[in-house]
């Protein structure tokens, strides 16, 4: 079990986060590479019914950040 | 290419490369000691010896230096390999035994101790700092000696003048041997990067900050080492695209003009001056511009609150304000900046989110400036929400702790108590002024500055400089902050843009449009290209793989991988492939679609596709640079993300982007001052206005106000600008006029109005609302009740009238804050402060033998509004300070009016028999809600309307085509008023000018079909793009606007019928992704 | 309570006959004991039919929305929640409505009584006071009515109507010293995987019969979500992921806009206590917005509006 890695789903704002995440590889900060980016217009886009989704279609995890 | 074997399986090279290089390209690890990328190899340390059978026998060789040929077989990882490793590693052990790379290296071998002598060096002798500083074109060391007595050197062993300190070898050094000061004879030092303050170095090539436009490295020749020697020039040997181009020189370029506008900004101010405040010398006193890169995420400790000198988190932090301003030495200035109170509480807040709760903060200041919109509630907050500590008193040094890194603050409470505290950090509120550069360009163009070495202006014309067709904005007009910037600068463009309206659109060009096919009903046919992005993507990511999985995913009919997708060639090949293969869906999977989608949106439109059909991802930005150190799950991460991609481009539309026509009539609501300057700018700017004013006169407010901070006359201003609105035939006003209807939305307004008896229709494009405050009439301090007893507006229209009787007053009090910052007007009306002042003066000019007192909480006479403040303390106007808690107490006898007020220095009551009372009272909005429901447009709870973004978007509101200006946004005086109303007249003729609008494609839609008309999407839409279908079969149901819809999908997700959808991000397409995943 | 029904029946004649309504919903005995159902009348003389007792637990509003005509409902504190609710959703106009309003004293558990009774048929039901009987073959048994009311009944801190035209009876004093959210506090302790536990437990024999749905006044969606197919938010089937999706799903519709009448729970056929999803969600609003669904008729709820003092502290 130590080396399960959940599965993230992240839904990112396209002009915050998804921004801060191109940053991030600007930095060439290093992370996990576990997560799956679905660009969206705004987090107010995601709605329950997608986050829902994307537990059910095996996400451990659902980050929305915007 | 060479093809041949490593560890049994088939590889591949380019001739003339090392067997070290195609491991790497594979994926397979060979450990190095000497090598660098950038260096050609020596095969020094011997550490990455592999085994070669070359048909015939095996043998040992480095696989750093040793070229490939076909049909050689290398073993990387054999046991003889590992043997012979480990004998390298413990020798090199034993040489350096305590470099922390060896000891890594020893441990990872399985060595404990070495079976050899142990020495007690640091150099392994790998060549690497010689080598570089050889590719340096320098040479200031060199291997010197030989066998055992070979060691990294200088010639003779000294200091070098030849070094210049570039730290190249050092840079590369694995073990640290290397030490700058042994070698070189000049003092060495890091580059100080400029954007982190110095706090952080920076690299002779970089970009300056990680948001810098255009975003692209530039080289700063006065530290480059190609620019002093010849050599290096590692970086164009580096760049894919060669980029890199040494012989760029400095140009002068020659423009022709018509108008120009100065925003040459401010420079912060140098406490280094001050040696009481040691901040040259403790490393933990600092400016707050260094504190801000402290709390950056972006910055030198990532954001984590930490302190310079020693890392440790600081417990207790103070802010000192006022440094450099608001101060009588010749090295300071007299100004206020007027930014600095509200960054500091700001900067307090921040670093208690940062650091937690039980971090202290404490500002030390001498008033407290939050006159800005919304500041006032900030403060509160500060202080009583997050427990900032807010102590009145100018500390004048700042003294390290002696044995510790901590500080030590001495101060007197306002008891006149002397503290002495010790603080882990102190800031220091640095202030704002005019660079010398700065002075000397406004010498060179012949532009008069203030005595605070600002820009001149006037009241009237706050933007224009005193020469014609030169303007100004930002901080280099005075200090201000962001939204005040942002107001000057669309303010000037405004004033240019009037100047120069006839030569509007005489220099552009027409685009050509290619014809778009009709893809829809089609089966989808995606073409994948999948880019290199030179080694970016490509050293990481294995891109033929991708690209080779993308073809087995449903309806790709295409596939390619590119070195550089956005290079022109590439473009036009894909417009070439596009065509020829009859795609009607693009994935390009490269960097991130915030810089380059619209570059291959183009490519598309060219080659005949709507640029909706197309889907980036991002497999660089997020995936090969962060994902470095994991090649294969990079590449694992680069095939979901193009099959999600894929998924989702299938399921994309041709969208249309339709034009709207714009009216090319204006709309302005108030005839005050603001209404009147934007009705002004808009006509001058060739378009025609309708002005609507309820009162029967222009002029609103200023009609009962006498001068100027800067002492202009206001009623002569008055007149000239309501002439001028009157004379301009582009100017049509309605006077008593009241709006009762508001139909249409931007681009298409139809408002009704009723004046006296009659009615009247206008059509127009855009709206300003200006529709300002009016004088609180107070009901505390017996105002009302005496008729010494005024306000503001009521003693101005004194002094308008030349009142003789001003002449006899021999003692008059004003009092501040009547109705402000109370709790049921919690804001700061921000004009008060400075217009009793100025009309102190202006009875101290009357009588110069008269006594009086201003009774103030805060004195907030920001900018240069100090100077006024400072001229009254020299003309001996008394100022008394009370707290809320303690208000001054009126009564009215015979003799005068008696006012008592508890005197914080005497620490008892004063009792002042004064001749005429002034209140300072509140300045407030009319709250007109009928307006914002015609316009739909949000107001605060103080009844001030809520721009579009308070720092970015101050003039317009988050609804297109809607604008405001002056007093209805807040409380401010003419000079800010004018500023404002020229900027929202230019906010709305970036909208006019167009003619026409596009609406996005990306826009949400309705099926009324399955809408249950709860009415969520009309009440949440921030831009009042949903409303309420009014008749036929679907009445009642939603019906989304597109003009006004800005595509974020709020509405979509909050339809809980699933009546709603957006266009590009439909709900289908973001499953398919999901589904995907 | 035969008081009550009186009332009803009176007013509901009175409306009729003089056309102020053209239709009047209420409560008959239902052909089961204990279940009442909902009654439309037109015509005054069968106003004889209406019934006000301890049993009426469906939630009458379900009947309102997208009407055109003008209609005649008892309403107790939730149901007339409920009405604002649809008045504030455009579901229907005020004017329409005449609301006969209705101080209740709380619905029974007919779940509880059955088991008090060692689950035998009940044939028969009365009411005396705060007491009640029930009857069936071979049995007769007398139970006090505050020992079985519905748990939502029994924390209900809105037991008058807050919306009426006219009143049967004077106001009932309201429940004091309750907490409403004494068994979710007790859910929040839990730790995640104690929680999925115990929701996965709660949702097991779920049939996916979608009553609780139907009974629900807030799920007046054409198109409710589990019915889309394209794209498709959930399978159709009694899966657990699925299961737990729809419940998740509509109680997060439901936020900020139940009352908490409990009319999900009453219908659910498996007796599932779903409302343990949706007052969590009643907690939240209450707690970060100071909001209760139905109060207040001049405001949205508050997913549905931005202010800027919004509950803001998850953004840190």
């Amino acid at each position: 079990m130590n080396d399960w890695q959940p599965k993230i789903t992240a839904f990112l704002c396209n002009w915050c986060s998804y921004g801060a995440a191109d940053l991030a590889g600007v930095s060439r900060l290093q992370y996990p590479s576990n997560i799956r980016v679905i660009r969206v217009p705004c987090s107010a886009r995601v709605s329950p019914k997608l986050i829902l989704a994307a537990f059910r279609h095996g996400a451990d995890g659902v980050w929305v950040s915007g | 290419m060479i093809t041949f074997k490593m560890n049994g399986k088939t590889v591949q090279g380019e001739e003339g490369q090392y067997i070290l290089q195609v491991a790497q390209k594979y994926g397979i690890d060979i450990p190095t000691l000497c090598y660098h990328k950038a260096l050609e190899p020596a095969g020094m340390c011997r550490l990455c010896t592999v085994e070669l059978f070359d048909g015939r026998r095996t043998r040992f060789v480095t696989a750093c230096n040793y070229p490939i040929w076909e049909g050689m077989e290398v073993k990387t990882d054999s046991e003889a390999v590992r043997k012979g490793r480990k004998l390298i590693v413990e020798l090199l052990f034993a040489r350096c035994p305590d470099v922390p790379l060896l000891k890594n290296l020893a441990k990872k071998y399985g060595i404990v101790e070495p079976r050899f002598k142990k020495e007690q060096d640091d150099c392994i002798l790998c060549g690497l700092c010689t080598r570089i500083c050889e590719k340096m074109g320098n040479a200031a060391i060199s291997l010197t000696g030989r066998g055992t007595e070979m060691k990294v050197d200088t010639p003779f062993h000294i200091q070098t003048e030849y070094c210049m300190g570039c730290g190249a070898c050092a840079s590369v050094c694995p073990t640290g041997h290397i030490k700058l000061e042994d070698i070189s004879k000049h003092a060495v030092k890091k580059i100080p990067s400029e954007y982190d303050m110095g706090l952080k170095g920076r690299k002779p090539i970089y970009v300056p900050y990680a948001q810098a436009i255009p975003n692209i490295p530039a080289i700063d020749r006065s530290k480059c080492m190609h620019f002093k020697t010849g050599g290096c020039k590692i970086c164009a040997e580096f760049c894919g695209v060669g980029a890199i181009d040494y012989t760029q020189k400095d140009e002068i370029i020659e423009l022709e003009v018509g108008a120009i506008i100065l925003a040459p900004g401010f420079q912060p101010f140098d406490p280094s001056k001050h040696d009481t405040y040691n901040y040259a010398r403790l490393p933990n006193v600092v400016t707050s511009m260094e504190f801000e890169r402290i709390l950056s995420a972006s910055g030198p400790t990532m954001g984590h609150l930490a302190r310079m000198s020693d890392h440790k988190e600081p417990k207790k932090i103070a802010w000192l304000q006022c440094v450099g301003s608001r101060e009588i030495h010749p090295s300071d200035h007299p100004y206020c900046s007027s930014v600095c109170c509200m960054y500091a509480i700001k900067e307090a807040v921040i670093a208690k989110e940062h650091s937690g709760a039980d971090l202290e903060c404490a500002i030390f200041y001498m008033d407290m400036r939050t006159h800005g919109k919304e500041f006032e509630r900030y403060y509160d907050a500060a202080r009583e929400k997050h427990g900032v500590r807010f102590i009145r008193c100018r500390v004048h040094t700042v003294e390290g702790v002696p044995g510790t890194e901590d500080l030590s603050v001495r101060y007197a409470t306002e008891d006149g108590a002397l503290h002495k505290e010790t603080f882990d950090m102190v800031v220091l509120s640095v202030g704002l002024e005019s660079s010398p550069e700065v002075m000397e360009l406004a010498g060179k163009l012949g532009i008069d500055l203030t005595e605070s070495h600002f820009c001149r202006t006037g009241s009237f014309a706050p933007v224009a400089t005193s020469k014609e067709g030169i303007y100004v904005c930002g901080a280099f007009q005075g200090p201000k902050d962001i939204p005040q910037s942002v107001i000057e600068a669309s303010s000037a463009a405004a004033r240019a843009g009037a100047l120069l309206s006839s030569a509007r659109n005489t220099l552009t060009k027409t685009k050509e449009v290619i014809e778009q096919k009709d893809t829809r009903g089609e089966r989808p046919r995606i073409g994948v290209f999948v880019c290199h992005c030179g080694i970016n993507i490509g050293s990481v990511v294995d891109v033929p793989a991708v690209r080779d999985y993308a073809k087995t995913l449903p309806y790709v009919e295409y596939v390619a991988d590119n070195l550089y997708s956005c290079s022109q060639d590439t473009q036009d090949a894909m417009t070439q492939v596009i065509k020829a293969n009859n795609l009607n869906r693009i994935v390009v999977a490269a960097c991130t679609p915030k810089t380059h989608e619209p570059l291959f949106q183009e490519t598309l439109v060219a080659a005949g596709l709507n640029k909706y059909l197309f889907e980036m991802t991002n497999i660089r930005n997020q995936d090969s640079w962060v994902h470095k150190e994991s090649p294969s799950k990079a590449t694992v991460k680069a095939k979901d993300l193009v099959r999600m991609a894929t998924a989702k481009v299938a399921l994309m539309e041709g969208l249309p982007e339709a034009a709207l026509d714009v009216n090319q009539r204006a709309l302005v609501i108030g005839g005050g001052i603001s209404g009147m300057a934007a009705a002004k700018t808009l006509s001058d700017q060739g378009y025609q206005v309708d002005l609507i004013e309820r009162e029967p006169v222009l002029g609103g407010q200023a009609i009962n106000l006498y001068k100027t901070w800067q002492g202009e006359d206001i009623q002569e201003n008055l007149k000239t600008l309501v002439t001028s609105v009157q004379g301009d035939k582009n100017i049509e006003t309605h006077l008593g006029a009241e709006l009762t209807q508001v139909e249409g939305f931007v681009g298409n307004f139809k408002s009704t109005f009723k004046a006296g008896g009659t009615k009247g229709t206008l059509e127009h494009g855009i709206a300003v609302l200006a529709t300002g405050c009016y004088e609180h009439k107070p009901e505390e301090y017996l105002y009302g009740k005496d008729p010494r007893i005024l306000t503001h507006q009521e003693l101005d229209r004194k002094f308008i009238d030349q009142d003789s009787s001003l002449k006899r007053i021999k003692c008059a009090v004003f009092i501040q804050c009547v109705g402000s910052r109370e709790p049921e007007r919690p804001y700061c009306s921000r004009v008060c402060c400075t217009h009793s002042i100025g009309s102190a003066l202006h009875l101290k000019e009357i009588n110069p033998g008269m006594d009086v007192y201003i009774l103030n909480r805060d004195i907030r006479t920001y900018g240069e509004r100090e100077l006024l403040y400072r001229a009254a303390r020299e003309a001996g106007v008394i100022f008394i300070r009370f707290s809320r808690a303690q208000k001054p107490r009126v009564t009215v006898g015979k003799e005068g009016i008696e006012i008592e007020v508890m005197d914080h220095v005497l620490q008892r009551p004063v009792i002042v028999m004064a001749d005429l009372l002034t209140l300072a009272s509140a300045i407030v909005p009319y709250k007109d809600e009928k307006l914002a429901q015609f316009f739909k447009v949000p107001m605060s709870e103080d009844g001030f309307f809520v721009e579009a973004h308070a720092k970015l978007g101050p003039s317009q509101f988050a609804t297109d085509g809607v604008f405001l200006c002056g007093m209805a946004h807040y409380p401010k005086p003419i000079d800010e008023s004018v500023a404002q109303a020229q900027a929202a007249a230019s906010r709305a003729v970036t909208l006019l000018a167009r003619k026409n609008i596009s609406v996005s494609g990306m826009v949400a839609y309705a099926n009324p079909a399955v809408c249950s008309s709860c009415g969520v999407c009309v009440e949440i839409c921030p831009y009042s793009a949903p409303s309420f279908i009014p008749k036929g079969p679907f009445a009642g149901k939603a019906e989304i606007n597109p003009v006004l819809c800005k595509g974020c999908g709020l509405c979509v997700s909050s339809c809980r019928s699933g009546a709603l959808n957006l266009k590009g991000f439909e709900e289908g397409q973001i499953m398919a992704m999901i589904n995907e995943m | 309570m035969f008081e009550y029904t009186r009332k009803i029946r009176e007013i509901a004649r009175k409306l009729l006959e003089k056309g102020t309504v053209d239709v009047f919903i209420g409560y008959r005995k239902g052909t089961v004991a204990m279940m009442n159902e909902p009654v439309l009348i037109k015509d005054p003389a069968e106003v004889d039919f209406l019934h006000w007792d301890s049993h009426c637990g469906l939630n009458l509003c379900n009947y309102l929305t997208g009407r055109t005509d003008r209609i005649g409902l008892v309403a107790n504190g939730c149901n007339s929640r409920n009405i604002v609710t649809h008045i504030i959703e455009n579901q229907i106009k005020r004017e329409q409505l005449y609301i006969v309003g209705i101080p209740c004293r709380g619905i029974i558990d007919h779940r509880a009584v059955k088991r008090a009774v060692g689950n035998r048929e009940i044939l028969e039901v009365g009411e005396e006071g705060e007491s009640f009987t029930v009857s069936g073959k071979g049995f007769q048994e007398v139970f006090q009515k505050k020992d079985f009311l519905r748990t939502n009944c029994a924390v209900c801190v809105h037991r008058n109507p807050v919306e009426y035209d006219e009143m049967v009876a004077d106001p009932v004093p309201e429940l004091e010293g309750v907490n409403p959210f004494k068994d979710v506090e007790g859910i929040e302790k839990k730790s995640a995987d104690e929680k999925r536990q115990f929701f996965t437990q709660l949702i097991a024999s779920c049939i996916r019969c979608y009553a609780c749905r139907n009974a629900c006044p807030l799920c007046y969606c054409p198109t409710c979500f589990v019915d889309e197919s394209r794209p498709q938010w959930v399978g159709k089937s009694i899966d657990p992921v699925d299961t737990m999706t729809f419940h998740f799903l509509r109680a997060y519709h439901c936020a900020g806009r139940c009352t908490d009448c409990g009319a999900c729970e009453r219908v659910c056929p498996v007796g599932i206590p779903m409302r343990q999803f949706t007052k969590k969600l009643n907690k939240d609003v209450f707690e970060y917005f100071g909001w209760e669904a139905g109060v207040r008729a001049d405001q949205r709820p508050p997913l549905d509006v931005y202010r800027v003092d919004d509950y803001n502290e998850f953004v840190k």
